[in-house]
């Protein structure tokens, strides 16, 4: 803006029509206008510079997207309009021969999510409050970095960690439930830091409200600013539990599969989809194999895509309204 | 400002019912789509109810399959899982008590590698002797693609030098030598070898280095060691073959089946051997057993002149406890086992590119698995 303003002074006082006594004013306002074409074609054409740098920036983030997602739909989507796929399961079905359900592993993968969900849902929400509403000093900093810390282990490590402890310390077998307490250490830190967003964003004046109302300090979080976050909560837990799901590592090292039905999470092995994709793809040469593969893929990804969209439409319909 | 009571309860729901999702177990399982499987061997087996677990070698998966679903057709209440995640992977997971047993392309080891003793460690799991035991013989396939070339001889000496990298080209002297009726082109030879650890590369270089230790001076093991390039799991090198103009590989047979490949002939000293299953079985049947008792680890002989026997094979094991701490277990194991080595499932197995085990190991088999307990 500054570059420009000194031919702009220019023209309210030479431009201006202020009377016939001025008139060898008009070639500086003429020249002044010519001044100023510059620097607006200028903008213009660092404007469609950023315009195209952005678009294209844009369409290239597209592109693997839209290429994945046509890819595995294109190729998995005929496996789903089979009734079987969703109420059967691979019981006697060798890779070479086609077809077969993928319920046993949708089952199981919603089964240890649920699990996850139920462990660290409390947990993380909990922890949450604590650390917004009442944590002060070195327990609660300490609290915290451990969730940063959490937050950055891979998935595979907390994987080895629960067999370490599980299986080598304690000598159980795997199962379904093992997998699940893996997942509850990838989950609780993305609970805990969404949460502890949408808890700091519930305005100071509700709290100062209620407390002069004479309410009791749980009572305030638990009836208004917990109410008040609920829906930025919610959509943050199915966000992470739609991230979770997607989770190899653990169920490769936790979760043998199995192309049975089985929904006990105690006991024998489970079928979950990364696992089907992941037995299928040691036979992608076979035709039959690689379809079953790519409709898994595609189930999961439609699985994760509607909790996404539960999560958006959570958001718009539970918020707060004003 | 009030909340969106209906939309929150829903949400609420939703998170509740995934994770009440997680009691449902009580619900009956059904009985699985028994009718599923065609052309599986019929089985007269004493059934188990409940779960039967085992883990290892990716080379008997295929076969390993088919005598599972065969069970299963016959047992309803029957599940057995086997992941196909490497013998070394099997085995480990064997000693951890994980599985009930294990499949491995090699017998355990009775000496000490990387500090432990395969045999001594699974002794302790077990409590009790554990015993290998010879299930499937899975012939290992030199498979091309060449254009022009539906029918082509290799001996061991020269297929080291081409695994080695010392020829490269069709039309090498030492190539033509052995196919003399064959007009081979000029194209360069492009060698696929597996990229993971595997026990038909071991397999493949321990043929190697016993039938041509001149021409293959590196060591054997499930790591390659030659020249070429690496594709992940016989799958892969299957299909990698299959797409390229003068591609030579080693896999397993039901792999280069299924993938219609061509495979070379091999010429031992007594003439070519294609490869079939009474070729490959002659092999097997001139090993040695070098376990004692009823544990029954072969020693094979790859440099064997036997007249029309296919040297390159692969004899794949399932190692079982002697006697099971759990005596369910062990029933489960033995009633598995006994199907699997039945006649009418072995039998089945050579569709698949297995060849099955010859009379006399059989019969030791048989006897093996009637004293696990």
């Amino acid at each position: 803006m500054s570059l420009t303003t000194t031919p702009e002074h220019h023209v309210p006082d030479d431009g201006a029509p202020t009377g016939p006594t001025t008139p060898p004013s008009r070639p500086p306002a003429r020249q002044a206008a010519r001044e100023m074409d510059n620097p607006h074609q200028a903008r213009a054409v660092k404007d469609i510079l950023a315009r195209i740098v952005m678009w294209s920036a844009f369409a290239l983030a597209m592109v693997p997207l839209v290429w994945i997602l046509w890819t595995v739909a294109s190729q998995g989507v005929h496996m789903l309009t089979e009734a079987t796929w969703w109420t059967g399961n691979q019981r006697n079905i060798n890779s070479d021969d086609a077809g077969g359900g993928a319920r046993h592993a949708i089952e199981g993968t919603l089964i240890q999510a649920g699990m996850t969900a139920l462990i660290s849902i409390p947990i993380g929400i909990l922890t949450a409050v604590y650390l917004v509403e009442y944590g002060r000093g070195r327990l609660a900093k300490a609290i915290s970095f451990m969730v940063d810390i959490l937050s950055g282990v891979p998935s595979i490590v907390a994987a080895l960690f629960i067999y370490a402890v599980w299986v080598t310390t304690f000598g159980i077998d795997r199962s379904g439930f093992a997998v699940s307490l893996s997942l509850v250490l990838l989950m609780i830190p993305t609970i805990v830091r969404s949460t502890e967003e949408m808890l700091k964003l519930v305005p100071n004046e509700l709290r100062e409200a209620s407390y002069a109302l004479g309410v009791p300090k749980w009572v305030t979080v638990v009836r208004i600013v917990l109410r008040t976050a609920f829906s930025g909560i919610v959509t943050g837990i199915l966000l992470g539990l739609a991230r979770v799901m997607g989770e190899t590592a653990p169920l490769l090292i936790l979760g043998p599969y199995t192309k049975n039905f089985q929904r006990d999470l105690f006991d024998g092995n489970m079928a979950t989809l990364p696992t089907m994709i992941n037995q299928d793809r040691g036979d992608f040469a076979l035709v039959t194999a690689a379809e079953r593969m790519w409709g898994a893929a595609l189930t999961l990804i439609i699985l994760v895509l509607l909790l996404n969209i539960l999560g958006r439409v959570v958001a718009h319909y539970g918020s707060v309204k004003k | 400002m009030s909340v969106s009571r209906v939309s929150a309860i829903g949400a609420l729901a939703l998170t509740g019912a995934l994770a009440l999702s997680a009691c449902a177990s009580e619900n009956p399982a059904p009985a699985g789509n028994t009718a599923g499987a065609g052309g599986t061997a019929a089985v007269n087996a004493d059934c188990f109810e409940g779960d039967l677990k085992a883990e290892g070698s990716s080379a008997q998966k295929n076969a390993i399959d088919e005598a599972i679903s065969a069970y299963q057709t016959a047992c309803g209440d029957a599940n057995i899982d086997y992941q196909p995640s490497g013998s070394g992977a099997g085995i480990k997971q064997f000693i951890a008590k994980q599985v009930d047993f294990a499949g491995s392309d090699s017998a355990l080891k009775t000496e000490e590698k990387d500090g432990i003793i395969e045999s001594e460690e699974a002794k302790n799991s077990c409590g009790s002797d554990a015993w290998n035991l010879p299930m499937v013989t899975g012939p290992v396939a030199i498979a091309y693609n060449v254009e022009g070339v539906d029918k082509l001889v290799l001996n061991a000496d020269v297929a080291a030098k081409i695994f080695n990298g010392e020829i490269t080209t069709w039309d090498d002297a030492a190539i033509a030598e052995l196919n003399k009726d064959v007009k081979l082109p000029s194209t360069p030879i492009k060698v696929y070898f597996r990229s993971d650890e595997s026990g038909t590369t071991e397999n493949f270089t321990k043929y190697l280095k016993a039938a041509a230790p001149e021409a293959w001076p590196h060591e054997t093991g499930k790591k390659w060691t030659g020249k070429g390039e690496g594709k992940e799991k016989s799958a892969g090198v299957a299909t990698a073959t299959q797409g390229q103009d003068g591609a030579i590989t080693y896999v397993e047979w039901s792999y280069a089946q299924q993938n219609q490949l061509a495979m070379a002939a091999i010429d031992s000293g007594s003439g070519p051997v294609e490869l079939t299953a009474e070729s490959a079985g002659k092999t097997v049947a001139t090993a040695q057993q070098v376990g004692t008792g009823n544990d029954l680890a072969l020693k094979i002989d790859y440099a064997t002149k036997e007249e029309g026997a296919y040297p390159i094979v692969l004899v794949t094991y399932e190692i079982v406890c002697s006697k099971y701490a759990d005596a369910e277990t062990g029933k489960k194991v033995k009633s598995f086992l006994k199907s699997f080595a039945s006649d009418e499932v072995q039998g089945s197995l050579t569709t698949q590119g297995y060849a099955p085990l010859p009379a006399e190991v059989a019969t030791k088999v048989k006897a093996a698995i009637d004293a696990i307990s």
